[in-house]
Formats: C-alpha cells, structure tokens, sequence
C-alpha cells in the first residue's frame, strides 16, 4: 500500500514536467516545421543568384582584402586627372555607342593602337562606374591594388608623352603590361585556388566582372546598363554593407582599364554567366544585399557621403573582411533567414521563446520532483522509526510464554490510535499493554504515546493492572485534549500461571483453554471500568484468571470485533473461533490476517497481542473478578448487576450490598471479590488501602 | 489493505440503515430519534444534530434509540464527548436502548456514565426534573 501510494504520487508529480517537455518538443517542432516551409522559399529566391554567389563570397574576398591596404596612396592622386573628363563623354559613348565597336575619342586610345579596346573599355567602364557604381564599388579595391602602381604610372604617361616618345613609350608599356600581365596571372591563379575574384555575395561582383564585359562585347554593357531599375536599392544595399562610395570607382577606372586588358582573357569563361543572366545578378543583388543588411550591423550612407575615396575604399575593404570568417553554413542561414518574412520571423522567434521557456520549466520540475521524492523517501524512513518507537517488535518469547503483536492501521502508513507493549517484568513476570486512543491516525499519536509509557512505568513499578489504570486515568485524564481512551493492561506470573488484567472501556481479552468447548470464560462485563479521559474514575475492575494448562490469551482492539462481516460485527465469537482454528501455532499477525481475510471491511485500525502459554489439558479458571466501589456505587444498580453476573443469588444480593455500602461510607472505598471458579460463588468484601501516586479527585479517602 | 480500499468505494454497510430525526417537543426539550446503525459513518451526523440543538437552547436532549440496531465506540465517542459539553442545568438522556447496545455502554463502563432509560417517557421525565436518574 505504501509502496503504491509512493508510485502513484510520484508518476502524478512527474506528468507535469513530461508535460512540460513535451510542450517543449512539440514547440521546437513547430520551429523546425516552420524552418522548413520556409527554407524552400528562401532557396528558391536565392537559388538563382546563389549560383553565381556562392563560390564568390567566402574565397574570393581574401586575395581583395589583402592588397586592399596600397589602394588608397595609389588610386587617388592619377585618377581623377585624366580620366575626369572621360566619364562624362564616354558615358554617353559607352551608352550610345554600346551597339557598335566603338574607338572612343580619346586620344589615348589613338595611342594605345592595339590597345584601342582596352582603352574604350577602361572609359566605358569609367563611365559605367560612375553611372552604377554599385556594380563597381566592390571591385575597385581588388582592381586598384592589383593595377594600382601601373595606372598610377601609364596614365600620365599616356597624357602627357603622346607626340615625343611614343615609340619608346608603346614599348615601355608593353614591358610593363607583360609583367603585370604575369602578375596578374599568379594573382589570379591563388585567387583561384581560394575560390574566384570578386567580391563577397556583394553586388560588386557582378561590377568587376561588368568592365571586362564591356570590353569584350556591347552587350554587357547593355546588361550593366538594364540595372538601373533595382540599382537604387543595390546601390544602398552595398554601400550601407560596404561603405565603399560612389566616388570611390572613379580613382580606380585608371586601373580597371589595365586590368581589363590584361585580365581580359583570364576572364572570358566567367562573362557570359553574368551577361546572359542580369536580371537574375540584379534580383540576387537585392536578395544578397538584404540579407547582408540583416546579418551586419547597418552602416549608413551618410558615412559614405562624406569620406571620400580614400576612406570609402578602406572602409570597403574593412567590410569585406567580414564574410571571410563565416562558412558557408552561416551564409546559407543568413540567406535564409534574410528571406524569412517578418510575421513569421517574429513567429519563430516567439516559438523559440516558449520552447525555450518551456524546457527550462519541465527541468526544474524535474528536479523538483526529485527532491520532492527525496524529501517522501526521507519523511518515510522517519515515519518508519516513529512507527517502530510507538509499536515495538514483540519478542517471540518472553520466559516460558510466546508473545506475538500485530497492527493494521486503517488508512495509510504509520501508527495511528492503537498501541500495543509487551515487556517483562522484574520479577519473572511479563506485561502486556493494548489500547486506543478515539480518533485515528497522526493526530492520536501523541496519546497513544503518552498512554503507553504512563502504563508502563506504572507496571514496571510494580503496580498492579488495576493500580495501574487508576492511577493513569487520574493523572492522565486532563492530558488527551478532549479524547479518550481504552486500555488493557495485564500481568501473567509463569510460577504461579496467574493472568491479571484490568480494563478501561476495554474490551477484555480472549482466553481460550487447550479444549475450547470445554473451557470457554465468558467475561463478566457488568460494571467496567470506564475508559481515560471522560473525567470519571477508572481502574474500579480487575480480572485474575488461572491458567493451569495450556492456553492462548488475545488481548485486541475494538477495531478486530467491530469489523465487518456482511451487515454483522466480527464479534468476540468470531475471534474465538478463529484462534481455535489457528490452534497453538496462533500468532497475531495470523490473527490479524485471518479477520482481515474473513471480514468485508475494517473501517478502525487494530491491534493484537498474542499469549501462548504451554501446558496440559486442563482448562483456565476464572478465579477472581473485582470491583472496587465507592460510596455513590457501591448501593447502585451496576453492583447489583455485577453481583448477578458474578453469579451471586438474588436473595444474597441484599446482605452484600449492604455490607458493601458501610464498608465504602466507612473507608470511601471497598473492593468485592467474587470468585466464580466454583460452582458456589465466594464474594468477599476487603478494604482496600491504595496508595495513590497521584489523587486528584477529593472523594477518594485514603484509610485510616 | 486492498480489501479496505475497495469498500470505500461503496457506501459502508451502515450508512444505508441509518435515519435521524430530531422532533422538537418544547422551547427547551428535543427528542433525537436514530434509526439503524450508529457507526464510523453516521457518528458525525448524530454529532451536529446534538451539537445543533444544544446551540439551538435545547437543554433537554433525549437520544432514543430504540430503533437502534447497533453502536460502535465512534457513536459512543460522540455522546461521550456530547456529555461532557453539556451546560449547567443541561440534561442529556439515552432512552429504549436494545440489548446489543446496551452491552456496548456496559461494556465501556460508560453505562455509569448517562442516564439511561427503558422508556421515552421516563427519560422525558427525567430531563425535565421531574424523575430521579435510573442509574
């Protein structure tokens, strides 16, 4: 029963905690679910330019990151001399003249000869710079470190020796762009190896690729042209992402024109990507620039506004440094969630709250319930001792007498209002005490405690059962708080085979003789004792039994003869019969199992104590029944109903009672005692000299 | 264990044999009547209906048991305690008891301690002054 309630309570207090979890789970699977919905969106929005962006974005950031550093001191001071004028009029040309194969007007195209496209492309692509500088914005750092000490040398050069020194110049030009080309190739090649150039999922690398494209044919320009549409939001995304301004392509034009020649062929597998797919570059511009607004913290244009070049290509470079550090993975999630819409963004991240805040709960009831059950293992095991310290272990024997208790509290663990001793005595002699306390469970545990001690240390004084019980009920009448209770205390001498008991609103215990039909003993109930506690005076009755023979001696509680059987009692008869059938191997256990076993029900707690006293055939005697009475009892109807059960005849009960009454109001007290072993009932009437431990009631008179 | 545990389920055996009913004769005296078996289930209610007529200025209680089929020290606790409640010049008398339960107050000792009558009418007389207790 204990062990149930424990695993009942214990799975009760555990539910919330699964509870919790599972919430917990199926929340995180919500999250996951809603993940998933929205993943495919955000693929399928990024596939396009994801394509062209993946390679680009982590590899292809170092090699521009590196050299970004010389950029500044180089591009700044050539650029804008020249090639100043240029845009203006190449813009126009390399938008007009997209169609055909333009030789622009520019007299250093004239010069370069072969170098004639290369020239229209490095204007074109000036022009463009200016035009989208987003699309060029990003490549500029790359391009002018790359190209950086060659601009800053051919474009005076081509300005200024034109007429003079054209012939050494050409030759000199071309020394130097073979040694940049070789450059440039090494460049290129461990830009490879790290992935491609360009700029990180920025829109720059569609614009480094877009001068070379222009170059190569009209048609890129055409697609750099066609932006223009989304390149406002492009133009704010990368530069609130890279800081690098507008200002900042034209500077590096003088480069990106060398670099586009020399770079040209290098470059020709990656053109036609971007230029048959602008508007994809374009959406993935957007979608990329989203998203790296979303993963980096927003950097204004204003900053952009007003450092100049200078800045705005070392602050581009600083951004790029960024995305070098995440992997792929991250990228991927933050495309992802750059596509997520808000609602469900919000959605998510609330779910992920609660989930959050829901494991957290189902762990710390969890460890609650740990303690929880802790705390009952610990309360139990106290209970337990309490239990032990209140209902002992009966020794199996005590001299020649087997002893045997038992308990069966009604409800629940632990003692309730029963209690139960058996001890010996100094002189030979063992003691047993039974007793209930009114009400039941926890709350009569403190009396029945009280109760037990007190009658044992009375007994253990030498008091007899009926010294006992008086003295404990008039000390202890005032001490159960409004309760009482029911008392049995008995002595046996082994010598002299004598079982003394004395009852308090008790029920007197069973004595069965080996024979049972032979030597049944019906108690004399007229007259008992009342119980402790309900302000009367107790102790007034006292049984002495001899027991020459064998026999059993069952002192119990109420509770074992008031349980049920169908609509009837158990019943002092039924115990008879049921410590017959045990026969001399009875224990109180057994006895306590066989009503259990018999009864329907046992709605009160119960108790028994079990003496087995070895011997021969003969049956028990009741030797001796007393009554002690007072002057207000001893003419009343109770001893003449005492005398009668005693089996004291009618016509005698006058003279007895009479003798009775001048006895009592002599003395204030006087004991009868009616010995009904024979057939001829012997009453005797003696004074009684009780030596009080305590007396508080004033109408008990000690003798003179 | 188990056994007890199934039978709460049910009304206890008693609780379906039991009746009460209290029938004021006067300001002052009252007649509680008790019907079956007084026991761990019908105690409480023989309980408050004392206690609520002794509230009430009943200070001459009858308890007529003789419809009473049975009594357990629960019910006895109760008139005990009840007893004991009792006001200066309160009277509480037990009438008509049957034999079982007269055995059940003999048997505690407690016969000594009400006052107890063969009648309705004799208790009636004694709670109102005009008989000597029938002890």
């Amino acid at each position: 029963m204990r062990a149930l309630t424990v695993a009942s309570r214990t799975s009760e207090r555990q539910a919330p905690s699964r509870l919790h979890s599972g919430m917990a789970a199926a929340v995180l699977l919500a999250c996951c679910a809603l993940l998933l919905v929205a993943a495919p969106i955000a693929v399928a929005r990024t596939s396009h330019p994801g394509h062209s962006q993946q390679g680009g974005d982590p590899s292809q950031t170092p090699p521009v990151a590196a050299p970004a550093a010389p950029a500044p001191v180089t591009a700044p001071v050539p650029a804008p001399v020249p090639v100043a004028p240029q845009p203006t009029q190449a813009e126009g040309g390399g938008r007009h003249g997209a169609g055909r194969e333009s030789p622009a007007g520019s007299p250093r195209q004239r010069h370069a000869g072969a170098r004639q496209q290369a020239a229209a492309q490095a204007t074109t692509t000036a022009g463009q710079g200016t035009a989208a500088a987003d699309q060029s914005t990003s490549s500029q750092p790359q391009v002018a470190t790359e190209q950086g000490p060659g601009t800053s040398s051919a474009s005076p050069d081509s300005a200024l020796g034109s007429q003079t020194t054209r012939k050494e110049e050409r030759e000199r030009r071309n020394k130097e762009a073979r040694e940049r080309h070789k450059e440039e190739t090494t460049r290129r090649k461990e830009a490879k190896k790290g992935g491609h150039t360009g700029e990180s999922g920025q829109p720059g690398e569609e614009g480094s690729s877009s001068p070379e494209q222009v170059a190569e044919d009209t048609q890129g320009v055409s697609a750099l042209a066609t932006p223009p549409p989304s390149s406002p939001v492009a133009t704010i995304a990368s530069s609130s992402s890279s800081q690098v301004p507008v200002a900042a392509s034209t500077p590096s034009v003088a480069g990106v024109s060398q670099q586009a020649v020399d770079g040209q062929r290098t470059r020709a597998a990656r053109r036609p990507r971007a230029s048959r797919a602008p508007d994809r570059a374009a959406k993935a511009r957007v979608l990329t620039a989203a998203a790296a607004a979303l993963a980096a913290p927003v950097r204004t244009l204003r900053t952009t506004a007003h450092t100049g070049p200078v800045r705005g290509i070392g602050g581009g470079s600083r951004v790029t440094k960024k995305p070098t550090k995440s992997s792929p993975l991250v990228t991927t999630i933050t495309k992802i969630v750059g596509v997520v819409p808000t609602p469900i963004r919000i959605l998510i991240a609330a779910l992920a709250a609660l989930a959050l805040a829901l494991a957290v709960r189902s762990r710390f009831s969890a460890a609650r319930a740990r303690r929880l059950e802790r705390q009952r293992g610990q309360l139990l095991e106290d209970v337990g001792l309490l239990q032990a310290a209140l209902l002992p272990v009966a020794p199996e024997r005590l001299g020649p007498v087997g002893t045997s208790a038992a308990y069966k509290p009604a409800d629940g663990p632990g003692a309730g209002g029963d209690f139960y001793d058996v001890f010996a005595l100094e002189d030979g002699q063992l003691a047993v005490i039974v007793g209930d306390v009114s009400g039941h469970g926890r709350h009569a545990l403190p009396h029945t405690a009280l109760l037990r001690f007190t009658l044992r240390a009375y007994l253990e004084a030498g008091l007899s059962p009926r010294d006992a019980v008086q003295t404990a009920g008039a000390v202890l009448d005032r001490q159960l708080g409004g309760q009482f209770a029911t008392v049995v205390a008995a002595t046996y001498n082994p010598r002299e085979r004598l079982l003394v008991y004395a009852c308090a609103g008790h029920p007197a215990p069973v004595v069965l003789g080996a024979r049972p039909d032979a030597g049944a003993i019906e108690p004399v109930t007229a007259s008992s004792s009342p119980p402790i506690g309900v302000g009367m005076r107790t102790g007034i009755r006292q049984t002495t039994v001899s027991v020459p023979g064998r026999a059993q001696v069952c002192f119990y509680t109420d509770g074992v003869t008031e349980a049920r059987v169908g609509t009837e009692l158990f019943g002092a008869e039924r115990l008879r019969g049921t410590l017959a059938e045990l026969g001399t191997g009875a224990s109180a256990v057994a006895v306590l199992d066989s009503v259990v076993e018999r009864a329907d029900a046992h709605p009160d707690d119960m108790a028994a104590c079990l003496l087995r006293v070895e011997g021969g055939e003969d049956p028990p005697e009741l030797i001796l029944e007393e009554l002690e009475l007072d002057r207000d009892s001893a003419g009343s109807r109770r001893t003449e109903r005492f005398l009668l059960a005693c089996g004291v005849e009618r016509d005698e009960l006058a003279e007895v009672i009479h003798a009775a009454r001048a006895a009592a109001g002599r003395d204030g007290t006087a004991v009868l005692e009616c010995n009904h072993a024979q057939v001829a009932p012997h009453v005797t009437l003696r004074r009684e000299h009780l030596r009080y431990l305590h007396v508080p009631q004033t109408e008990v008179e000690v003798s003179r | 264990m188990l056994r007890q545990v199934d039978t709460t389920d049910r009304p206890p055996a008693g609780a379906a044999r039991f009746d009460i009913a209290r029938e004021d004769l006067d300001e002052r005296t009252c007649v509680i009547a008790v019907g079956g078996d007084l026991d761990l289930s019908s105690a409480p209610q023989l309980k408050w209906m004392l206690l609520d007529a002794l509230e009430e200025g009943h200070g001459r209680l009858v308890l007529d048991l003789s419809r009473a089929t049975f009594m357990d020290s629960t019910a006895l606790g109760v008139m005990i305690g009840v007893n004991r409640s009792l006001s200066l010049g309160a009277r509480l008398a037990i009438a008509g008891a049957r034999h079982n339960v007269l055995n059940i107050f003999e048997l505690s000792g407690m016969d000594g301690a009400f006052a107890m009558f063969g009648t309705l009418e004799e208790a009636l007389a004694y709670v109102r002054g005009d008989a000597a207790e029938d002890r």
